[in-house]
């Protein structure tokens, strides 16, 4: 497989504090890829730096084999790689239909944008009855939907997901999973950022693990669930 | 006083107060959209509406240009100078620095070189009149007289500001300046290019203030300070609540109407200090705002 999404040796630095350094990893066409570590250790910092929300200080970032580390960030949702970040961003005064609108922000194909949310509604339905809700109105489980089905609304071609489980039932945990690996299977590769180990172990076929801004470990998931070292660590 | 008296002085404060309210709220609404937006009172916009109102002096009367091409041309000039402001200054102050104080100087900065320009020119330094477009005949509603200028004023205003209701209400690109001021981080992540609707913000909270010039512009006299009635358009937008438009719009008429109303029960002398009189009842009743929801909550 091709990878669509590579970072070679990626440094990040927040003003004279280095967050990640010399980080490289691959996406391949059609895979989940899994980005574990610790509190701090640097995952949204990986992925901000993906998104040109953080500026990189050295290394390359290539989508398709194009460089994009000097890109803006409204390029690089345009070049097909959407980010749904932590913490639920969503615009909390706008109805849900809006935040799915603003989603295909970079599109003008109507139709197409309309044909998607019906498409979006079909992965997600409750988000159909919460359609003219505010979104800050939503509970935290509806929200994260929202902002995964929202980030689709660009019609990516990789996805990076910053902590979906983050704050949510084990329940809605396996339901938001289910929906990840039935996107997958349609054809979206994705960059997975989890603290929750065991789950992303699970779902993905590939993981990097993150320690103060490097990466520490990586491995099939297959053999890192099994990795002794790795089960203490972070699966417990 | 009377009871027939009063009911013509509320009749009059009424009506006039809309009038010169509806230009408080043009005003109001453009320092508000900037706010809203990125969080920066434009302390520059009394400058800015100034300018726009010499900007038309200077094309119609000593460049003698129609009225037709001074307007779009003044209005085309606001928009282009508040944009490349955001994009040139405002951008690289924010680059440096981050802290928003420095871009509410940087605001100061600009209303100083806008009232220095317009010094520099000569056609500030002694009060001048500009042209009325419509005629100052007047007309009667109920028992309170007004001038056909007046009710243009209004109807301007009212259609502009609807204008810019269905912009944020129903366009991408209002939609897009209602994503950038609610959630920044997000909004790029849609693929949001946050600087270019930052001066198209700017830009248009340029034309509005230009277009509240030239309505009032015929009604009072010019003079390099003109732009001290932003005092009143702050009031109303802190009466609306500060980040919301119809609130702005509210905000605006209220000013305008107890302006009017103090003026005619109390005493002409009383008027500078009605809008801190609204003001402060609002700010003791209803802290947040009459229209303000999030305030205090979105920051945390
Ligand atoms: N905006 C910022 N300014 C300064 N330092 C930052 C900023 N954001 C993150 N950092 C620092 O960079 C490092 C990496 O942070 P990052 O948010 O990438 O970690 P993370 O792996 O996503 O953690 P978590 O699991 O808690 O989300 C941390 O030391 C953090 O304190
Ligand atoms: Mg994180």
């Amino acid at each position: 497989m091709a990878d669509l999404l590579e970072l070679r040796s990626v440094s990040a630095a927040y003003g004279r504090i280095q967050a990640i350094s010399g980080i490289s990893l691959k996406v391949p066409e059609g895979a989940i890829i899994a980005l574990l570590g610790a509190n701090g250790a640097g995952k949204t910092t990986t992925l901000n730096t993906i998104s040109r929300l953080v500026p990189v200080t050295s290394g390359s970032i290539l989508f398709e084999g194009k460089p994009i580390e000097r890109a803006s960030s409204h390029a690089v949702v345009r070049a097909g790689i959407s980010q749904v970040p932590e913490g639920r961003e969503v615009f909390r005064d706008m109805s849900v239909a809006e935040n799915l609108e603003m989603g295909a922000h970079g599109r003008n194909d109507r139709a197409g944008i309309r044909s998607d949310i019906e498409r979006a509604f079909d992965y997600f339905p409750i988000l159909k009855e919460r359609i003219a809700q505010k979104a800050g109105t939503l509970s935290g489980g509806e929200q994260q939907m929202l902002v995964i089905a929202r980030a689709l609304m660009a019609r990516p071609r990789v996805l990076l997901l910053d902590e979906p489980s983050l704050g949510l039932s084990p329940l809605l945990v396996e339901k938001i999973f289910s929906i990840i690996r039935r996107l997958n299977a349609d054809g979206l590769s994705i960059l997975l950022v989890e603290q929750n180990a065991s789950v992303a172990l699970g779902a993905s076929s590939y993981a990097y693990i993150l320690e103060n801004g490097e990466v520490a470990v990586e491995g099939t998931s297959a053999d890192l669930k099994q990795d002794d070292a790795v089960r203490r660590s972070y699966i417990g | 006083m009377d009871l027939e008296l009063a009911i013509l002085f509320l009749q009059q404060g009424l009506v006039s107060g809309l009038v010169i309210g509806s230009v408080y709220a043009l005003l109001a609404l453009s320092i508000v959209m900037i706010f809203k937006t990125s969080e920066v009172p434009n302390f520059a916009a009394g400058e800015v509406f100034m300018a726009a109102a010499y900007c038309a002096l200077f094309l119609m009367v000593f460049r003698a240009l129609p009225v037709w091409l001074a307007i779009p041309l003044t209005l085309a000039t606001s928009f282009l100078v508040a944009a490349l402001f955001r994009r040139g200054v405002l951008t690289q102050v924010a680059k440096a620095s981050g802290s928003p104080v420095n871009l509410v100087i940087a605001t100061l900065g600009l209303s100083y070189v806008l009232k220095g320009l317009v010094r520099r020119t000569g056609y500030g330094d002694t009060p001048r009149s500009f042209p009325a477009l419509v005629s100052t005949d007047s007309v009667m509603i109920g028992q309170a007289s007004l001038t056909r200028l007046d009710m243009a004023i209004f109807v301007a205003a009212v259609v502009v500001m609807a204008a810019v209701f269905w912009l944020f209400a129903y366009t991408k690109v209002g939609r897009s300046m209602r994503a950038v001021g609610m959630n920044p981080k997000a909004a790029r992540l849609m693929g949001v290019n946050i600087e270019r609707v930052h001066m198209l913000v700017w830009g248009l909270s340029a034309v509005i203030s230009a277009i509240a010039a030239l309505l009032i512009a015929p009604k009072i006299l010019m003079t390099a300070e003109m732009g001290s009635v932003v005092t009143m358009a702050f009031a109303a937008a802190i009466v609306g609540g500060f980040t919301s438009l119809p609130g702005a719009v509210v905000g605006g008429f209220v000013i305008g109407i107890v302006e009017n109303l103090v003026g005619l029960f109390i005493s002409s002398r009383a008027i500078v200090v009605a809008p801190f009189l609204v003001i402060m009842l609002v700010l003791i009743f209803r802290p947040q705002g009459l229209f303000g929801g999030r305030f205090a909550i979105k920051k945390v």
